[in-house]
């Protein structure tokens, strides 16, 4: 459907895989220096990505900013505690340490024609279908 | 190794450039539309629509349409680096990936997509990724998305350097 929540997303996207990409985080083998601590020039973009977004949540917050397409002050929403947290976050590093690979980048590989990555992207769609069943059940509890 | 790898993979942005810019980037979808970055959930998303019988909300079609755009993002980045196309070679997958996927085409395809299973499903029983939690959520101070971060990262450094140590790489 076009609209224009949908067109401003589809910038959105193309520059954060554009993005991603020329960070190196598309590279397994950069992922791997990382990890192994080798190369750290990963950890300084993520580094940097937080500290600009935290600085600029907190002037939203301390001047009140407002959202352009709701009026309303910028959003500071927290994610909860869900009661999967501890397992899944331990299930995403095993994976991510197994394949180099993380959802936004695996989108931005398939991109650059890294056959691989739509094995992977196969497997976090299975994956995210799953969890998604089982939150609800964990919800239902 | 740094000269080896800018050879191979040119050109990498400055590290800090690109930071900067990824963070002004997740701001701007919060300014603009009130949405922090947000992956895992469109995944999950489209997951649900694929599914038999599976009814569309169309609220939802930005975070596909969203996912979209990073691979159109993909292509456009490797149109634009000047660097010869992906050839899947050892050198390209670096020495520890080399090491540990399996050598098989079935092999190495059976790897790839149960590690992404482990990636989707933990993404979303932790409630976020490396986009949702630690970029957006550790930004806005978020201690759940503090936690899953260190964790995300502390048994994802732990197993690579566990499984580095025992292939001898």
């Amino acid at each position: 459907m076009i609209n224009r929540r949908n067109l401003l997303f589809l910038v959105f996207g193309t520059a954060f895989g554009f993005l991603l990409s020329r960070a190196g985080a598309t590279s397994p083998a950069i992922i791997s220096d990382l990890l192994l601590f080798e190369d750290l020039r990963l950890l300084w973009v993520i580094a940097t990505a937080v500290a600009v977004g935290g600085a600029l949540t907190w002037l939203a917050w301390r001047f009140g900013w407002r959202a352009r397409n709701t009026g309303e002050p910028i959003s500071i929403e927290h994610k909860p505690f869900k009661r999967g947290l501890i397992v899944g976050a331990v299930l995403f590093g095993l994976g991510w340490a197994a394949t180099g690979v993380c959802p936004g980048t695996a989108l931005a590989m398939i991109g650059e024609g890294k056959g691989f990555a739509v094995w992977v992207g196969a497997g976090i769609l299975l994956g995210a279908g799953a969890g998604s069943w089982i939150n609800r059940r964990l919800e239902k509890d | 190794m740094q000269t080896l790898l800018d050879a191979l993979f040119s050109p990498l942005w400055t590290p800090v450039l690109v930071g900067v810019l990824i963070g002004l980037l997740a701001f701007a979808q919060r300014w603009l539309a009130d949405q922090p970055l947000s992956c895992s959930t469109g995944f999950a998303n489209l997951a649900g629509r694929l599914k038999p019988g599976a009814t569309r909300d169309s609220q939802d079609d930005w975070r596909i349409v969203f996912l979209l755009g990073i691979l159109l993002g993909g292509v456009i980045a490797a149109l634009t680096d000047g660097a010869p196309g992906w050839q899947g070679t050892a050198a390209e997958f670096g020495r520890f990936y080399s090491a540990l996927v399996p050598d098989s085409t079935l092999g190495s395809a059976i790897w790839w997509l149960v590690g992404g299973l482990l990636i989707g499903l933990g993404a979303r029983l932790a409630g976020g990724c490396t986009s949702g939690h630690t970029i957006a959520g550790v930004a806005m101070g978020a201690p759940a998305s503090l936690v899953a971060s260190a964790v995300f990262f502390a048994v994802a450094v732990g197993t690579a350097q566990l499984a580095a140590w025992m292939l001898g790489v």
